[in-house]
C-alpha cells in the first residue's frame, strides 16, 4: 500500500512542478502556453540521453533544465508579436514539432522505439528506500520551486508581470518593455518543466514520443484551473485533486455493484470526466481561488 | 449556488473516505492465487483490450472449474492501461502493492510493457505481454527472465517477409513503414534478414500517420522501380496507399502484415485493386482443440468469432500456461513457477490442449501445452515463434497458399 502511495506522490509532485511553471506563465503573466509538454519532453530526453552516456545525474538534471529553458527563448521572441490565442496556437504547434523531431531523429532518440533502461535515482539504495528517497527529492525540489515562484510573485518583478497580464499597453506607457519580461517568464517556466521531465524519465525509466502528447499539457491546465489560477497553493492543491480523481476512481469498483470488471475501465474514465465538470460548475474560480468575487 | 472553500473540502474529503475505505478493510483471502489483468481497455488498444481482459477472466473460470491450480483458486483483479505508459505504471503499482497480485498478464503495446516490466522485476513477479518490440527480450527489460511474450516479435515478422520474398523470387524489394515501433520493426526486421541473405533493398520509406494522401511517399518508392513493396502498415493508411498506387498504374507486388491486408481492406478498395497482394499473419493454432475451446469461450462472452481478436487467444493461453506452471510447481513461489513455465509448454511431453486434461496428464508425467494462439514454445528469451500463414488475395478472397516456419 505504501509503495502505491509513494508512486502516486512522485507522479503528483512531477505534475506540481509542471503546474508551477504554468502558474508563473499563465497565472501571473497571462501567457497562454499550450505547449508545456514540449519542454517536459526536452527535459526528459536530455537527461535520459546524458545519463545513458554516463553523465552524473546532477549534471544531466541541470542540462535538462538549461536546454528546456533555452528552447523557450525563440518562443519568447515570437511572443513579442503575438497575443493570447495566437500565442496559444504557436505553443501548441511548438510542442508537436518537438514530438515529431523526437520521433524522426532516430539516431539520437531511437525514434518510436523509445529509450528503455534509463537509470533511476538512488539506484544504490534499492527497493522501497530508493523510492522514498526519490519522493523526498522531488518534494524538496517542488518546495524550492514553489518558494521561488512565491518570491517572484511578491517582488517588483512579480507586480510587473501581473501588470503585463492585466494591461500590456499601460506597462508600455510606463516605459517598461513587456517582451523582455515575457521571455524571462517563459524561460523560467520551461526550465521547471525540464526538471519535471528529468524526474519523469528517471522515474518511469522508459520514454517514448507517445508519452509527450498534448494531453499532458491539458492535465496541467486542468490542475491549475481547479486549484485556482495565479496562486502557488492553487497549483499544488489542483494537482492533488486531479490525482485524487484519476487514482481514486480505481477504487470505484469496491463500492459500485453490478458493473463487470471490463466495463469498469470505461465507467472510471467517465466518472473522472463527470467529476471534472461538476467541480468547475460548482467551483469555477478553483479551490484556492478568490471566491468572494465572481 | 455558492460553496465556501470549507464546505467544498469537506465534501471532497468525505467522498474520498467513502471510496477508499472498503479497499483498506479488504483482507487478502486465503487459498487463492491472485493475477492482475492489465489490458488496454481504453485508448488506442481498445478494439482488443476488452476481449483480452474477458478471456483472462474466462480462462481463470475454466481453471477454477477444473479445481484450480495447486489447490488454489485463481482470482483476477483487472485494471486498465489506457494504452498509456504512465497510467499503466500507476495501475501496475496498484495491482502489486494494494491487490498483492502474483503475476501481471495482458499488457499490449510495447510502450506499456517496457514501462511496466521494471516494476514486475522489482516485485519479482511474472509479466506476460503481447508486444512486438525486440527490446523486451533482453536485459534490462528481461534481466530476470520473468517476462514472457505471446506475440511474434516484429523482427520475426520481418524474417518471415524475407523468406516469402525469396520463395516468390523477388529481386528488388522496397519497404514502406508507418512511423511507429511496430511498423518500423517490421520493415527493419525485413531489411536485416534480406541483407543477411546477400540481397539489397532498393528503397526504404517511412511515413507519418493520419495523412490524407501518401502520393509523395509512393512516388519515392516507385521511382526506385521495385518489383515488390513490403509494408509495415495499418488498415487506414494501407487503404489510401493502395488506392493511390492503383491510380498510378505502375505494376508491383505487395507483401503486407495481416492486420493491414485483411478482408476489410478488400471491402474498402475493391477486389481489383488488391488482387495478388500477399498477406502475412501469425497463424493461430486454429486446428488445435485448445483453439476450439477458446473460440467457444470468446463467442459466448463477446458474440464475435475468436478469429476477430488474435490477442485474446494469447491472453487465454497466458492463464493456461501460468496455471499449469503453478500446478507443476505445487506452490505459489514465483521462482518455482517461473522454472516450470517452459517445462509445461515446450516439447517433449504429452501434447495437451485444455486445462482439465493437462492437469490430469501432469500427474502421470511431462506435458506440452499447445495453445490457442500458437504451439506456445518459449525460447531462452521467453519469446514464442508462431508459424506464419501466407495468404494471396484472389478474387477478393484471402486464400492461404502455404505456411512459413522461421
Amino acid at each position: 500500500m505504501e509503495a502505491y502511495f509513494i508512486a502516486i506522490g512522485i507522479i503528483a509532485l512531477i505534475y506540481v512542478i509542471l503546474s508551477l511553471g504554468l502558474t508563473l506563465q499563465y497565472g501571473l503573466t497571462g501567457l497562454i502556453n499550450f505547449g508545456h509538454v514540449g519542454f517536459f519532453a526536452i527535459g526528459a530526453y536530455t537527461s535520459a540521453l546524458l545519463a545513458l552516456k554516463g553523465v552524473p545525474l546532477v549534471f544531466s538534471f541541470a542540462a535538462a533544465a538549461a536546454l528546456a529553458g533555452l528552447a523557450a527563448w525563440p518562443l519568447g521572441l515570437v511572443s513579442l508579436r503575438l497575443r493570447d490565442d495566437y500565442f496559444a496556437i504557436v505553443t501548441l504547434g511548438f510542442s508537436e514539432v518537438v514530438r515529431i523531431v523526437i520521433t524522426s531523429e532516430r539516431w539520437l532518440t531511437n525514434g518510436v522505439q523509445g529509450i528503455p533502461g534509463i537509470p533511476r535515482l538512488y539506484e544504490g539504495l534499492g527497493g522501497s528506500a530508493a523510492q522514498l528517497a526519490v519522493l523526498v527529492t522531488v518534494l524538496a525540489v517542488t518546495l524550492v520551486g514553489a518558494w521561488i515562484i512565491r518570491r517572484i510573485a511578491g517582488s517588483p518583478f512579480g507586480r510587473l508581470i501581473e501588470a503585463i497580464r492585466d494591461n500590456e499597453e499601460a506597462v508600455q506607457a510606463l516605459g517598461k518593455d513587456p517582451a523582455r519580461f515575457k521571455i524571462q517568464v517563459l524561460v523560467v517556466g520551461a526550465a521547471l518543466a525540464g526538471i519535471a521531465g528529468a524526474f519523469y524519465a528517471h522515474y518511469i525509466t522508459y520514454i517514448v514520443p507517445d508519452q509527450f502528447i498534448p494531453l499532458v499539457t491539458f492535465y496541467v491546465w486542468m490542475a491549475i484551473i481547479m486549484g485556482g489560477v495565479g496562486r502557488v497553493s492553487g497549483a499544488i492543491v489542483g494537482t492533488a485533486i486531479l490525482m485524487l480523481f484519476l487514482e481514486g476512481s480505481r477504487f470505484l469498483r469496491d463500492i459500485v455493484p453490478g458493473v463487470s470488471e471490463v466495463d469498469m475501465a470505461s465507467v472510471r474514465i467517465g466518472a473522472v470526466g463527470l467529476l471534472l465538470v461538476l467541480f468547475i460548475m460548482y467551483r469555477p474560480q478553483g479551490l484556492m481561488g478568490d471566491y468572494t468575487k465572481r | 449556488m455558492t460553496y465556501t472553500r470549507r464546505q467544498f473540502i469537506g465534501t471532497l474529503g468525505a467522498t474520498t473516505a467513502l471510496i477508499g475505505a472498503p479497499s483498506i478493510l479488504r483482507a487478502q483471502s486465503q487459498g487463492t492465487f491472485r493475477i492482475g489483468a492489465l489490458c488496454p481497455v481504453t485508448g488506442s488498444g481498445s478494439p482488443f483490450g476488452s476481449g483480452m481482459q474477458k478471456m483472462i477472466i474466462a480462462a481463470a473460470e475454466a481453471v477454477n472449474a477444473a479445481g484450480g491450480a495447486a489447490g488454489r483458486k485463481i482470482e483476477i483483479v483487472s485494471e486498465d492501461t489506457q494504452t498509456n505508459p504512465q497510467a499503466a505504471v500507476l495501475a501496475a503499482k496498484k495491482l502489486i502493492d494494494v491487490n498483492k497480485v502474483q503475476a501481471i498478464l495482458g499488457t499490449w503495446s510495447s510502450g506499456v510493457s517496457l514501462a511496466v516490466v521494471p516494476l514486475t522485476n522489482d516485485a519479482n513477479i511474472i509479466l506476460m505481454n503481447t508486444s512486438g518490440a525486440p527490446a523486451l527480450s533482453v536485459p534490462p527489460a528481461n534481466a530476470k527472465g520473468l517476462s514472457y511474450r505471446f506475440q511474434a516479435t516484429n523482427d520475426r515478422f520481418g524474417r518471415a517477409f524475407a523468406e516469402i520474398c525469396e520463395k516468390e523470387g523477388f529481386k528488388r524489394p522496397a519497404t514502406m513503414a508507418f512511423n511507429n515501433a511496430s511498423g518500423i520493426g517490421n520493415t527493419e526486421g525485413f531489411r536485416k534478414a534480406w541483407e543477411a541473405k546477400g540481397h539489397k533493398v532498393v528503397e526504404n520509406v517511412v511515413y507519418e500517420p493520419n495523412q490524407p494522401t501518401y502520393r509523395s511517399e509512393l512516388q519515392k518508392v516507385l521511382a526506385a522501380n521495385p518489383d515488390v513493396i513490403v509494408t509495415g502498415s495499418y488498415l487506414a493508411d494501407t487503404t489510401i496507399i493502395m488506392r493511390e498506387w492503383y491510380q498510378s498504374g505502375q505494376p508491383v507486388k505487395w507483401v503486407m502484415p495481416g492486420w493491414a491486408a485483411s478482408p476489410d481492406l478488400v471491402k474498402a478498395v475493391g477486389p481489383d485493386v488488391v488482387e495478388g497482394v500477399i498477406s502475412v499473419d501469425s497463424v493461430s493454432n486454429e486446428n488445435a482443440p485448445s483453439y476450439k475451446a477458446y473460440d467457444e469461450a470468446y463467442r459466448k462472452v463477446t458474440g464475435q468469432p475468436g478469429q476477430s481478436n488474435v490477442y485474446a487467444a494469447m491472453t487465454w493461453d497466458m492463464v493456461h500456461a501460468l496455471a499449469l506452471a503453478i500446478e507443476a510447481a505445487n506452490g505459489t513461489d514465483t521462482a518455482a513457477i517461473n522454472a516450470k513455465i517452459r517445462e509445461v509448454s515446450n516439447p517433449a511431453g504429452q501434447q495437451v490442449y485444455t486445462y482439465a486434461e493437462a492437469k490430469e496428464a501432469l500427474k502421470k508425467g511431462k506435458i506440452n501445452f499447445e495453445g490457442a494462439s500458437s504451439v506456445l514454445d518459449f525460447d531462452q528469451y521467453g519469446d514464442v515463434t508462431p508459424d506464419f500463414g501466407v495468404f494471396f488475395i484472389e478474387g477478393g478472397q484471402l486464400n492461404r497458399r502455404y505456411v512459413v516456419k522461421i
